[in-house]
């Protein structure tokens, strides 16, 4: 593989060639760390802190998954963050496929603007809003209890839902329905029978995001919880140094447990990835 | 497993599937139906538009109507409302640590969205020189950096970069640089911003590079052909064919960075808080620590206020691009 050689004999081929082996250095790069987390997690504790260089584990254990599971917390703070999550996920796609449907289908005074204020409250900067929905749970007592992030996680993710559900259900042709409508389906069950089914891989990469989303919420989780046992994951994860000192192992395999959902879900809807994150961008 | 495949619909309106809606009949059906039919899609809309208004549009409001009080623990434990007009505003302006603050959050900004949308455009144009097996290695590399969560992320960044027993300072040594044994990524300000940057730039480039690389093989190739016949060198190519077609693209993705990366806060807090010694805090951190570290509510508010001004900003430029590149559409 010697670029200088190759050259001479058919430049085009050694530059693919060249172009191949930078990528696989870039990919190194990229897959490193999910690496070290995993091979760390699997390492004994004896061959964690020592000067030797061990790239691959010398010896392979789970206790390490064992430590973290039954850390003080991390059962519990894993609970809420499922709850937390699943909950806002679950309302925000409802209550966002109820708003994408007449923003796709209906006719109606203002339906642009509706439009507008779905993209435009996509992008709201809810960091900077931390102070005053911080004042604003205090004042519904929601401090320090779990449905203040619920609401939060809600809000944050629904004007995505609806504009993402809304690109998907513009995807399925109208015809579809009207079809079914002139079977004797009435408008409901035109829309229950035919366009809900044919929806069903939207919802889910909606949903992949909006729990994705949820799932690595940190500010406010961090600034309206202050009870240890309404810890989410995250904040949890961020006191790792408390939680296992010097044990990297431990303290790797909760990470590894940690991204397991994520990278399942995103594994399931790998296809429609750009689409789901770029949802602005893409056409509806 | 290729994680792209399907992805050219994310190169904005190219071809456009809206016609069928358009030309849909139906309206006179409509117009004749009853008042619960021409209510439906208000009904339908209330619940999500009732929540955006609650969740966005009034803390929109309040966060500003804040930044004019005085607004301490005192204050709200009492439940007074104290207006002191600008005093948050000029406190904030005339402190010289927040004009540190923002020149840094600004080149950390600067720099992260920089990198990684070269990065992110280098490795879009790569990944169509390569060959199929090894783009398909590429692009699940680059989804396993994507998918990690921010803090399990910040904590494997934190074992690599360890002082002691770091993965990155034993490889240095065993490469010669002596000087790396032992050495500390988080004395200092400038070098902890560096470790959450490429952490950041790791993250961020997987999604820039899978979107220009949609947008890139959406060009049409009979363009190049044309190019490769004037006898285009690569890089004349690249200016005369791909960069036009790519650049609204890019502009858009830019702006996206901008947005998220000026705003960041969860990996600067897990990493360090904010130090050593505040060297690492960026307006993000500033507003937590101010507002709800010290309950100086109406100081951190004046803050948000300045920083949802500049965001509000940039949005607007994102929003025009996007409203533009799908007309039609909406």
């Amino acid at each position: 593989m010697n670029p200088a050689v190759n050259r001479a004999v058919n430049p085009a081929k050694s530059k693919k060639v060249a172009a191949n082996a930078v990528a696989l250095v870039v990919a190194l790069f990229f897959a490193f760390p999910t690496y070290w987390m995993v091979a760390t997690a699997l390492k004994p504790r004896k061959d964690m802190l020592t000067s030797e260089y061990d790239l691959l584990p010398l010896s392979v254990t789970g206790t390490n998954f064992a430590t973290a599971w039954t850390k003080p917390g991390f059962l519990q703070s894993l609970g809420n963050s499922l709850v937390v999550t699943l909950l806002a996920v679950l309302a925000a796609v409802v209550v966002g496929l109820l708003a994408a449907v007449p923003l796709a289908r209906m006719r109606f005074r203002g339906r642009k603007g509706f439009v507008m204020l779905m993209l435009v409250a996509q992008m709201a900067p809810f960091e900077a809003l931390l102070i005053p929905v911080f004042l604003m749970m205090r004042d519904l007592d929601l401090l320090d209890k779990l449905p203040s992030l619920v609401l939060i996680y809600f809000a944050v993710t629904l004007p995505f839902c609806a504009w993402t559900l809304r690109g998907f259900v513009n995807g399925i042709p109208l015809e579809l329905e009207e079809a079914a409508q002139v079977d004797g389906c009435s408008r409901w069950e035109a829309f229950r029978r035919v366009t809900l089914p044919l929806l069903g891989p939207g919802m889910v990469a909606t949903s992949v995001f909006a729990f994705v989303t949820a799932w690595n919420e940190f500010l406010y989780a961090l600034s309206l919880i202050n009870d240890q046992s309404r810890q989410t994951l995250p904040v949890w994860l961020s006191g790792f140094q408390s939680q296992f000192g010097t044990d990297w192992g431990g303290a790797m395999a909760a990470s590894a447990l940690f991204t397991l959902p994520v990278l399942v879900f995103f594994l399931i809807v790998q296809r429609k990835m750009v689409i789901g994150v770029t949802a602005g961008a893409v056409k509806g | 497993m290729t994680a792209v495949d399907t992805t050219d619909a994310a190169v904005p309106t190219r071809g456009s599937s809206q016609a069928p809606r358009r030309a849909a009949p139906g309206g006179a059906r409509r117009r004749r139906g009853s008042a619960l039919d021409r209510a439906l899609p208000y009904l339908l809309l209330a619940p999500a538009v009732i929540a955006i208004l609650w969740m966005i549009g009034f803390p929109v409001l309040s966060v500003l109507a804040t930044s004019f009080r005085k607004l301490n623990l005192r204050e709200l434990t009492r439940g007074q409302v104290v207006w002191t007009g600008l005093d948050n505003y000029t406190q904030v302006l005339s402190d010289p640590e927040f004009w540190a603050i923002s020149a840094r959050t600004v080149v950390f900004t600067v720099l992260v969205v920089g990198s990684s949308v070269l990065a992110g455009l280098l490795l879009a144009l790569l990944m169509r020189q390569i060959s199929p097996v090894v783009r398909i290695v590429l692009q699940v590399s680059m989804l396993l950096a994507w998918a990690m969560p921010l803090l399990a992320a910040t904590t494997v960044y934190q074992w690599i970069f360890d002082q002691q027993y770091g993965i990155l300072n034993k490889t240095l040594v065993r490469l010669g640089f002596d000087g790396f044994a032992g050495f500390s990524w988080f004395s200092t300000g400038a070098s902890t911003l560096a470790v959450i940057g490429l952490l950041i730039v790791w993250q961020a480039v997987p999604f820039l590079a899978f979107s220009l690389y949609a947008g890139a093989i959406g060009i049409p190739r009979d363009q190049y052909e044309a190019a490769g016949m004037d006898g285009a060198s690569p890089w004349q190519t690249f200016r005369a064919v791909t960069w036009p077609e790519l650049r609204p693209l890019l502009m858009m993705v830019t702006f996206l960075s901008l947005l998220w990366d000026f705003k960041v806060f969860a990996q600067i807090w897990a990493i360090r808080k904010g130090g050593p010694d505040g060297g690492s805090t960026t307006l993000a951190v500033y507003q937590y620590l101010e507002g709800i570290s010290q309950s100086h509510f109406g100081v951190a508010a004046a803050v948000s206020v300045l920083m949802v001004l500049l965001l509000a900003l940039l949005t607007f430029q994102y929003l025009r691009r996007l409203v533009r590149s799908q007309e039609g559409a909406l």
